[in-house]
């Protein structure tokens, strides 16, 4: 049964399976986090989007996190999912002082940004909010990938070929904009993130390719109509 | 933001309302929203439509989070669109000018 079997708008089953596989990635223990650090994360991020009018509480919104995320944090989290446009240097800045670790933040801006994601499609074809998942026993891999060096983004990431070396060519082909490239410090959000990408806007080889319609009803350039007001209004010079 | 200007694309106003309408706080603009774009393109458009504001809801807040500036070969030779656009004075240009 599709993950959305109650929208009353046919979704791709890619599309599907990519949001059930991201619900359930999210229970898991990270790279960095806990199943249970990162519902908690989730959840906040969640919680600040609907005390800020842009989300609808749900009646069952699932799991309840029972680890308690430093003030500092909860912050964090808020300002990144609720009003993205203010989070600079400063907020990241803050996320060190409150005692993050770079690959640590990663994960952090990571899962933020993808259940945002979730919940925005959800609100956009009228279905209820999906509920989190109990968190699952498991410990954090900690995988560090020694190619992730300072470059200009606030952490170290993995450059493209040849400096970013064999894993490099593995994660990217023979190149990444530096919006896929911005999460590679911790690998296994990467990987989420192009998942995302590639079931939401474009097949990622068909990306220059204007005549291609991902979409059923859009074309490209319709697309990205869509695109460029959402990244207007939240104010992404990117 | 300019609504006055034609996108030049099919159905681009109600594209527009839909986009800031998914991300806003007005649910009974969405809903109409949501409403006249199945109408005018068919109702595999809402899904289509809501998973591109979706992701670029995702990519905003990567971007922003992460402080990434814009790759070389999309920054040159977009000077002009983007004064035109007012697109520098975004706070996060300055993950792109901090380094120039």
């Amino acid at each position: 049964m599709s993950f959305y079997s109650d929208s009353e708008f046919p979704v791709r089953d890619d599309l599907a399976d990519a949001h059930a596989a991201q619900f359930e990635r999210f229970a898991r223990a990270g790279t960095w986090g806990s199943g249970a650090q990162r519902l908690a994360v989730i959840s906040e991020a969640r919680q600040s989007c609907i005390d800020g009018g842009m989300l609808e509480a749900p009646e069952d919104g699932g799991a309840v996190p029972d680890v308690d995320l430093p003030e500092d944090v909860r912050a964090i989290i808020r300002c990144l999912a609720a009003s993205p446009k203010d989070f600079d240097m400063t907020t990241y800045q803050r996320a060190r002082d409150a005692g993050l670790r770079d690959p640590e933040f990663a994960e952090l801006v990571a899962i933020v940004s993808f259940v945002v994601n979730l919940d925005v499609f959800a609100r956009g074809t009228g279905v209820r909010l999906r509920p989190f998942a109990e968190p699952q026993p498991g410990t954090p891999s900690r995988e560090l990938p020694v190619e992730a060096v300072p470059e200009q983004a606030f952490v170290p990431t993995i450059p493209n070929p040849p400096e970013g070396g064999a894993l490099a060519r593995e994660l990217y082909g023979p190149f990444k904009p530096y919006i896929m490239r911005a999460l590679s410090i911790v690998p296994d959000e990467f990987r989420a993130h192009v998942e995302l990408e590639q079931a939401q806007y474009v097949l990622l080889p068909k990306i220059m390719d204007f005549g291609y319609n991902h979409h059923e009803g859009l074309t490209r350039p319709q697309v990205e109509v869509v695109a460029g007001r959402v990244s207007a209004i939240n104010d992404c010079f990117y | 933001m300019r609504p006055e200007l034609d996108t030049g694309v099919p159905s681009g106003d109600l594209l527009l309302e839909f986009a800031a309408a998914i991300i806003g706080t007005d649910l009974a603009a969405l809903d109409k929203a949501r409403t006249a774009l199945a109408e005018a393109l068919g109702p595999a458009a809402v899904s289509g439509a809501s998973a591109v504001a979706a992701n670029f809801s995702k990519n905003d807040r990567v971007a922003n989070g992460i402080g990434i500036p814009v790759d070389d070969m999309v920054f040159k030779g977009t000077e002009d669109l983007r004064e035109q656009l007012g697109l520098n004075a975004y706070k996060s240009a300055e993950n792109t000018f901090r380094h120039l």
